[in-house]
């Protein structure tokens, strides 16, 4: 990327700092003319602030920002106007301002001293109310229409600015759900038909992955991902930045990838995101013999999966409660496909397996046969089993697959303090 | 899409914002040179034919028609001395507050308008300032101003239409006397002001003789309070540099409020009860007599109350810097003061 | 549906409209200009009036013996001429031209703050104008051309008041909320040094009472022009400013966004609105509700638009305070009141008025 003329937006080491917080930290970003971004991240994460940064509200103290090449705080507020359209988050105009002229204030960046606005300027107004469909609204007050209507007059006076870049806060937050899809989708079109770059600061995640062509999310004023929409959302993300459990799926009719949110990261939980850079261990488990295991790796700094387990199990609960990223089944049901399919995908990822002292069944059966094949790979710790306590519902295949984990290295252990000292580094387990 | 570069906006912005700064200077630049210009320029003009350079009290000099017939005085004061050097026939004009709204007998007491035979027709409105269409109407020659005008606008008037203005505004009892010879040279009647001055001279000579005497005896000179006004709060008086407190000095008085530090300060009840003065004067005139003045805090507990020495005066005797204030005002206080003293 | 026709006719309809009301404010400023020498203090008979006015601007080509058949005073036709043509007329262009000073700066103010309560003293001008007055009273400065001295001293306090603020709002705490608190605080400092001042001459604070009060006065021609002069040029540039102030009513931000650079244009809107306050107030004292009212009444016939409230606006000033000096000398005839207490006779209530009409989607509408 040469940052000259092509890229629209390019952020440069930017620290932006209000005061004793810092907004940004250190954002580098490069937004190539004619791309959809959307910035995502929890409030306060630095969306409207890098915003602001690229209209010149907000001053970096480290860093710069470049609108097409040049910086930001050289450029006059005239330029600045020509070159990037703001479309700010709630407008509230106190005047009953006619919708064409409020259109036409796009225009002032065009406009010499005394000059008037021109058949050039109304046709600009005339092409942009017709683009979003508000042409026939053009003599009514600005505050006689709709909430929606009126995002859309300000988006058309966006367009009157004919500015190449155009940036947009939040656009769709007060819009009921009819209007959240219209805009974006003029929103997407004005990108892909005319080039416009746009970069849109959206809280909703799914909107995001549905109309852009790129995410960036923001954390805490840092930059922690970045990409296509399907390379960027994951369960792991959300948690880790917004503190969500959630699901992801994805769209059957356009592939977008798209999150069921289902509760938060329960508080004292070990902030998600606090991980202290070892590798997610993996905890089978069931029936609430997991959940001790569970926290005591979070409270030690692991970033924990578990599965696959069934709903209503006590051991999913202290799962989610803790953030990990579980594999989830109906209750009662055998494993299914997909679930089977997300487990194997969390043990790959897992540097370590605890196998908990669950009671076994030919429902969660599969979750001993899939851990076995981690055998070799990675340590798999098998808690011992509590003498006299009946687990075996199998009919001894649990038994057979357990034989099979000691025969194959798995290491027997008691409790958490085994646990967490077999897992330290020292005591010789394969590095995460 | 072509990039915008630097455009023609923001640069006639910039024009705009430069054309403001500079009209600022402009006006202000304007200002001061148009006064330095006038200054100069009055200073170095002569004045015409049949008129004559006088010098007022303000310093001001205006070029006066040699023996005006159709004078304008603005104040009682002035009205005083025209009266007295009998050039009560070449006045047309007095000031009032506007003739619907109290008229004459705002800034002329009963006596004065009877003793001048003033009448409403003679109305130059005024506050502060006065009305220019009918001070053009009566065609005055010259106006005579005292210290309730506004010194702009009678120079307004003197150089936009071209009325020449004299300022009586004498601010001593030395002040009143040196005015007669001023007003005796503009009106050219030197013999009516000789007259008159060597009466005012008299008079204040012989208060100097008094207080000369009193002090030869060594005898005290009494303590005293002029109040002009009375409120639940204290006692309205004239503090030093006013003519009040001239007068006081002059009549062989110590006046309570001498050292003051506002020229027209109020004293609380407390502090003229704790000075207790041996005399107490209350102005009256302009619907004030003594009943106004006996509500005033610790009134009855004075001593000068209790042993009948609390008299009133026209309260015009001490406001007013004209030969009243001398020939009449002066002497009624020193009998006041100095009962039985022979003057 | 639509095509560029169609919001083209907007357009022309939309301008011609605002002509219109600019042209209708004009006429009817033109008719008060033209009856108001009828009125003053000494009564003249219209007749005579009109014949003076024609003689006088024809060079004495017509009506040679102007006061033929008319009452005549010790200064005879030549005092009548000279009061109608020099008294009279300064005084009605004095009025004209301060009247839309007002008008115009509290128009803009209004604008820049974004208040509908806002007028040409809020920023402290007023005491700022005082004190340059009191000044010249109490300490009798340069006697013997002070008449031309107080203006001067008057339009250098008032403008230095205004500096004063303008250095805030170029500063980095530029905002709106500054603005009003530095003009409040400054407002209260210069009063308070004020009544100090007078307490020491009671004269000097009678004339000062008065010149509060705001009175129309005639002057010399050369002193009409300056003041002419200066609230011309600052009132067209304000004029030129409506669009800047249209943007400025979504928000700094906004408008910022847009090309306007806010700051900027704050500081050259207070420059030149301070100018032309000072201006008008430096010969007439302080008039109140001129200001405040004129903006108003063009919103409520011409709407929100700066471009026309602006020029609209200095035009009602000028009537308004034209229509105070001959409402006054009809009601108290022989007379000339202070004109500060007609326009408030006549601006409060009228106020109240237009606060009551006030629509429910309006213009100015909310804080």
């Amino acid at each position: 990327m040469t940052g000259g003329a092509d890229t629209a937006l390019r952020l440069a080491s930017v620290t932006v700092r209000y005061g004793e917080r810092t907004a940004l930290q250190d954002v580098d970003l490069e937004v190539p003319r004619g791309q959809f971004l959307a910035l995502a991240g929890p409030n306060g994460s630095g969306k409207t602030t890098l915003l602001r940064a690229a209209l010149g509200f907000a001053v970096p103290g480290v860093g710069h920002l470049e609108l097409f090449g040049d910086d930001v705080q050289t450029l006059s507020v005239v330029e600045r106007a020509r070159r990037v359209a703001w479309v700010p988050q709630d407008e509230s105009p106190r005047d009953d301002v006619p919708v064409l002229d409020y259109v036409l204030y796009g225009r002032y960046a065009h406009l010499g001293w005394l000059e008037g606005e021109g058949r050039e300027d109304r046709d600009a107004a005339t092409r942009a109310l017709r683009a979003v469909d508000l042409l026939d609204r053009a003599d009514d007050g600005i505050l006689s229409i709709s909430g929606g209507e009126r995002q859309r007059a300000i988006l058309a006076r966006a367009l009157v600015q004919e500015a190449p870049l155009v940036l947009l806060d939040e656009p769709t937050s007060h819009l009921d759900i009819a209007y959240q899809i219209d805009f974006l989708t003029r929103v997407q079109d004005l990108s892909r038909e005319r080039g416009v770059t746009v970069v849109a600061a959206l809280h909703d995640l799914n909107l995001a992955a549905r109309y852009a062509d790129r995410i960036v999310v923001l954390s805490r004023g840092r930059r922690v991902a970045d990409g296509a929409p399907t390379a960027v959302l994951s369960e792991e993300l959300l948690a880790r930045v917004w503190g969500v459990v959630a699901d992801l799926r994805r769209d059957p009719r356009t592939g977008a990838p798209y999150l069921l949110p289902h509760h938060l990261v329960a508080a004292g939980a070990a902030v998600p995101g606090a991980f202290l850079g070892r590798g997610p261990v993996h905890v089978v488990a069931g029936g609430g013999s997991g959940a001790p295991y569970l926290r005591a790796l979070t409270e030690a700094g692991y970033r924990v999966t578990a599965g696959a387990l069934h709903l209503l199990d006590s051991d999913l609960e202290a799962a989610e409660g803790l953030g990990a990223l579980t594999a989830v089944e109906v209750p009662f049901a055998p494993l299914g496909e997909e679930v089977r399919s997300k487990l194997r995908t969390l043990l790959d990822a897992a540097t370590a397996v605890v196998v908990a002292p669950f009671p076994v069944g030919p429902s969660n059966l599969p979750n001993l046969e899939e851990a076995a094949r981690c055998l070799g790979r990675i340590p798999i710790l098998l808690v011992r089993r509590p003498a006299g306590v009946e687990w075996d519902f199998t009919g001894g295949q649990a038994h057979a697959l357990e034989e099979r984990l000691r025969l194959g290295g798995a290491r027997e252990i008691s409790d958490v303090g085994e646990m967490l000292a077999a897992l330290a580094p020292s005591s010789g387990s394969p590095p995460s | 899409m072509h990039l915008p570069g630097a455009s023609a906006a923001p640069r006639a912005s910039r024009l705009r914002g430069s054309v403001v700064w500079l009209a600022v200077i402009l006006i202000v630049g304007a200002g001061a040179t148009a006064v330095a210009a006038a200054a100069y320029y009055e200073s170095r003009s002569n004045c015409a034919a049949g008129t004559i350079k006088v010098t007022d009290d303000l310093g001001r000099q205006d070029c006066i028609p040699a023996n005006p017939q159709r004078v304008v005085v603005l104040g009682p004061s002035i009205m005083d001395s025209m009266y007295r050097l009998g050039l009560r026939n070449l006045v047309v004009g007095v000031d009032c507050y506007a003739p619907d709204l109290g008229g004459l007998s705002d800034d002329y007491s009963a006596d004065q308008i009877a003793l001048w035979n003033l009448s409403s027709s003679m109305c130059v409105q005024t506050g502060p300032t006065f009305d220019v269409e009918t001070l053009i109407a009566l065609d005055p020659q010259v106006v005579l101003a005292a210290t309730i005008v506004s010194v702009a606008d009678v120079e307004q008037i003197s150089q936009t239409y071209h009325i020449p203005v004299v300022m009586i505004q004498p601010s001593t009892l030395e002040g009143v006397v040196a005015d007669e010879e001023l007003l005796g040279e503009v009106f050219n009647v030197p013999s009516a002001a000789g007259t008159l001055i060597t009466t005012l001279e008299a008079t204040l000579t012989e208060a100097q003789d008094l207080q000369s005497r009193l002090a030869a005896n060594e005898t005290a000179f009494p303590s005293v309070i002029v109040t002009y006004s009375t409120d639940s709060d204290g006692y309205w008086t004239f503090g030093p540099g006013t003519f009040g407190d001239s007068l006081i000095r002059l009549a062989s008085g110590t006046s309570i409020s001498s050292n003051a530090s506002l020229p027209y300060p109020e004293l609380s009840g407390e502090q003229v009860l704790a000075s207790n003065p041996a005399y107490l004067v209350y102005g009256t005139g302009f619907g004030l007599n003594e009943s106004s003045f006996t509500s005033a805090p610790f009134w009855s507990q004075l001593s000068a109350t209790q042993d009948g020495n609390a008299v009133g005066m026209d309260s015009n005797y001490f406001t007013e810097p004209d030969p009243t204030m001398v020939l009449i005002g002066l002497p009624q206080l020193i009998g006041i003061l100095h009962p039985g003293a022979s003057l | 549906m639509g095509d560029p026709s169609a919001t083209g006719n907007h357009r022309t309809r939309s301008i011609r409209r605002r002509s219109w009301v600019l042209i209708v404010l004009l006429t009817l400023l033109g008719l008060g200009v033209f009856f108001s020498p009828l009125l003053g203090t000494v009564q003249i008979p219209a007749v005579t009036v009109l014949r003076i006015l024609l003689f006088r601007a024809s060079g004495g080509a017509l009506f040679p013996d102007p006061c033929a058949g008319a009452a005549v005073p010790a200064s005879g036709c030549a005092g009548l001429i000279e009061i109608v043509w020099d008294a009279r007329l300064s005084e009605i262009m004095l009025a004209v031209v301060v009247g839309a000073a007002l008008g115009i700066s509290g128009g803009t103010l209004q604008g820049v703050f974004r208040n509908p309560l806002a007028d040409p003293f809020l920023l402290g001008l007023s005491s700022g104008g005082t004190l340059g007055t009191a000044v010249v009273v109490v300490f009798r400065v340069g006697v013997g051309e002070q008449n031309l001295l107080l203006p001067l001293f008057a339009f250098v306090g008032a403008i230095a008041t205004g500096a004063v603020i303008l250095a805030a709002a170029r500063s980095r705490f530029g905002s709106v909320e500054t603005l009003l608190l530095t003009g409040v605080a400054l407002s209260s400092f210069l009063s308070a040094v004020l009544s100090l001042l007078l307490l020491y001459s009671p004269s000097g604070s009678l004339q000062v009472d008065f010149w509060l009060l705001g009175n129309l006065g005639s002057l010399d021609w050369s002193q009409d022009g300056i003041a002419f002069g200066v609230v011309l040029i600052a009132g067209a540039l304000l004029a030129t400013y409506g669009r800047e102030l249209n943007l400025l009513q979504l928000g700094s931000d906004v408008a910022q966004s847009l090309g306007v650079d806010a700051r900027r244009v704050r500081v050259r809107l207070i420059l030149l609105a301070s100018i032309a306050t000072a201006a008008a107030v430096a010969f007439t004292g302080i008039i109140g509700f001129v200001g405040l009212v004129s903006p108003h009444v063009v919103r409520r016939v011409a709407g929100n638009d700066y471009r026309v409230v602006l020029p609209g606006a200095a035009l009602v000033g000028a009537g308004f305070l034209l229509a105070a000096r001959d409402l006054s000398l009809a009601v108290f005839p022989g007379t000339l009141l202070p004109i500060g207490i007609f326009t408030s006779f006549a601006g409060a209530p009228f106020f109240a008025y237009l606060l009551f009409r006030r629509r429910q989607v309006s213009t100015m509408g909310g804080a």
